[in-house]
């Protein structure tokens, strides 16, 4: 016979009966629950706003190359085939890396002399979703370069390359288009991002070759290029950086990154974590623990109610789960409940600690997948203990019911 | 008319060494509509019997042990022999009623759905059976009340309406009326007695009030007490 059905039924009709005792077991269970869910809300908030502000500045992701070295054109396409890698392109000798700017203003010409030259292209991480210098007549300005030039988007500039060879003293130039100026938080010092041909250009003008391309005199032009004094470099992500930053160590470059502030979060999440799995910890012990013995004392309240059930024709699995049924209910409703306790609070937390709500930046969060998983251990906790109310509830014999016990 | 309970030859032992009690029958039969009276002082064995008799308590040994329910004679002794604890739960579920010395009704039901229990787990009808038993007991204005808000009495009047609604064969009543004063046990007496008749169940009550049983004429089984020779308590039943 089956049995199953009205044990579940009479399992939430006795829920109902005792609607007190079921709501102080429910209240337990959130009160157990509530810090746990607002504590890992916290921890993963904090944690993920952190990577996300790593994340969000570029400069984090760089690997600056020091000095000049020598590297093979192979090689970099190497690098950009590399996973680890979001971004690489080659860069010429620093010293031959600059370029003197010169701007036509209202009130008469401005000059920047010596600017840095980044070389750029498609998917360079410091032009998120600005136009792309495609050729050498087009640049984009950091900011500071720009209020310097008195310049903006749209803005025409001068680019000059001076040379000397012994006494005699050249100058070659080419115009530029300024297609956009990157603000402040994107590059601070004063820079022009401009496509590889201008540097190899300027280095080549520099070591007293020709630029036909460009114009430029010389007696001849320059070989083929095969090598390289340097690389701009970003990695793909944040856990990128140090493997590439040792393949670079590796092949002889003295590299520079953030490592320490990367570090400086992994060792907050490490903390955080450790510091949760501890709290957490116990917060599940004391949860089981008191799920265990409120539904021992159940099962022992309910023993005359049992041993009728079985007197009646009920066999031990449906019996079982009896109380079986009664833990899943109040751990659903304890989930429920601190569910929206935690909503509540995570809200407020948001709302009075957020530093820059402009960003979208939460300082409380939880994942569906991590809500889902609090779910399921409460459910998996609230059947473990119940199973030893269960047991206990298997051994009523139904003799202990025509007696008196 | 046919027995529903058939005994030959039956031992059920409780306990152990000298604090060990022994339950023998020799031979016992319970014909449909009959009321069947275990008398005698606490301690006799009638509880150890009853036990038996509800398919709770394994026999030791057993000859012959038949419960005959819905016309089909059911091997008592083979399913124990078996430990066919499923087929014995299903055989007290179907077969059997129980009227207990107080309680037996499940708290968080209805006088209702108390009574309909074990047509529920039966998959029987129940509205009727319901109502008819409602009426004959006096509960009617108490159906849709909870167990707690009935007195001692009325309490047990439903247990009686409990035990029967499904149709059993046999009803099993262990002291049904010790903690009701005497009227009010008179009056619960006289309807299960009156009802088992009525419904042709047959009915064996345990009970230490010879007096109030006699009244109903009622067929009287006492318990034949010796000791074994190793100490244990011996209570013999014929009947």
């Amino acid at each position: 016979m089956n049995r199953w059905l009205p044990a579940l039924h009479f399992a939430w009709k006795d829920f109902l009966h005792e609607w007190r005792i079921s709501a102080c077991l429910v209240l337990a269970l959130a009160a157990v629950l509530t810090p746990l869910l607002v504590l890992f809300g916290l921890k993963s908030g904090i944690v993920t706003t952190l990577t996300e502000r790593l994340k969000a500045d570029p400069a984090n992701l760089e690997i600056v190359v020091l000095g000049n070295g020598r590297l093979e054109t192979p090689w970099f396409q190497t690098l950009s085939a590399d996973p680890l890698v979001r971004f690489a392109a080659p860069r010429t000798r620093s010293l031959a890396a600059t370029i003197d700017l010169l701007a036509d203003a209202d009130n008469g010409r401005r000059v920047l002399p010596a600017v840095e030259m980044l070389p750029t292209g498609p998917g360079d991480p410091l032009l998120d979703n600005r136009p792309v210098p495609a050729d050498a007549a087009q640049a984009v300005l950091s900011a500071a370069a720009a209020r310097k030039l008195g310049v903006g988007p749209g803005g025409r500039l001068t680019a000059v390359v001076p040379r000397s060879s012994g006494e005699r003293r050249e100058a070659a130039s080419v115009s530029l288009t300024v297609l956009d100026v990157l603000p402040d938080s994107t590059l601070v010092r004063e820079a022009v991002l401009v496509p590889l041909p201008l540097l190899v250009a300027a280095e080549d003008f520099r070591d007293g070759f020709a630029v036909p391309d460009l114009g430029w005199p010389g007696e001849r032009p320059a070989p083929p290029r095969t090598l390289f004094a340097s690389v701009r470099l970003y990695a793909a992500g944040i856990d990128a950086v140090a493997p590439l930053a040792a393949a670079l160590t590796a092949r002889g470059l003295e590299v520079r990154t953030r490592a320490a502030e990367i570090e400086q979060v992994r060792a907050i999440d490490r903390v955080l974590s450790f510091l949760f799995a501890i709290i957490a910890g116990i917060g599940a012990t004391g949860l089981v623990l008191s799920l265990a013995a409120s539904l021992w004392a159940n099962v022992d309240r309910k023993q005359k109610d049992l041993a009728l059930l079985r007197l009646v024709g009920f066999t031990t699995a449906p019996l079982v789960a009896f109380p079986a049924a009664q833990a899943a209910l109040t751990a659903l409703f304890g989930c429920a409940l601190s569910g929206a306790a935690y909503a509540a609070v995570a809200a407020a937390l948001n709302r009075v600690l957020a530093e820059n709500p402009t960003r979208d930046e939460v300082v409380c969060r939880l994942t569906p997948e991590a809500a889902g998983a609090a779910v399921l251990l409460t459910l998996l906790f609230a059947l473990l203990a119940s199973s030893l109310g269960g047991i206990r509830a298997s051994r009523i014999e139904p003799s202990q019911c025509l007696r008196d016990v | 008319m046919t027995d529903v309970l058939r005994l030959e030859g039956v031992t059920r032992r409780h306990g152990e060494g000298t604090a060990s009690f022994r339950v023998e029958v020799g031979r016992l039969a319970v014909a449909a509509g009959e009321c069947v009276a275990l008398t005698g002082p606490s301690g006799s064995g009638k509880s150890t019997l009853l036990d038996l008799l509800g398919l709770i308590g394994a026999p030791e040994s057993a000859e012959r042990f038949t419960l005959t329910t819905a016309g089909e004679s059911l091997d008592v002794a083979g399913l124990w022999a078996r430990r066919d604890r499923d087929a014995l739960a299903d055989a007290r579920g179907s077969g059997i009623g129980y009227v207990l010395q107080t309680g037996g009704l499940l708290p968080f039901l209805t006088v209702r759905e108390n009574i309909a229990l074990s047509c529920r787990l039966n998959r029987q009808g129940s509205a009727r059976r319901v109502a008819t038993l409602a009426r004959v007991l006096g509960v009617e204005r108490l159906l849709d009340r909870k167990p707690r808000d009935l007195s001692i009495g009325e309490r047990q009047r439903v247990a009686i309406a409990r035990a029967l609604a499904h149709g059993p064969s046999l009803i099993l009543a262990d002291e049904p009326t010790a903690s009701l004063d005497p009227a009010n046990a008179e009056r619960v007496m006289a309807l299960l007695l009156e009802v088992t008749r009525h419904m042709k169940v047959a009915a064996v009550v345990a009970s230490h009030d010879w007096d109030l049983l006699a009244r109903h004429r009622v067929r009287r089984v006492t318990a034949d007490l010796s000791a074994a020779q190793d100490g244990a308590v011996v209570a013999r039943f014929n009947g």
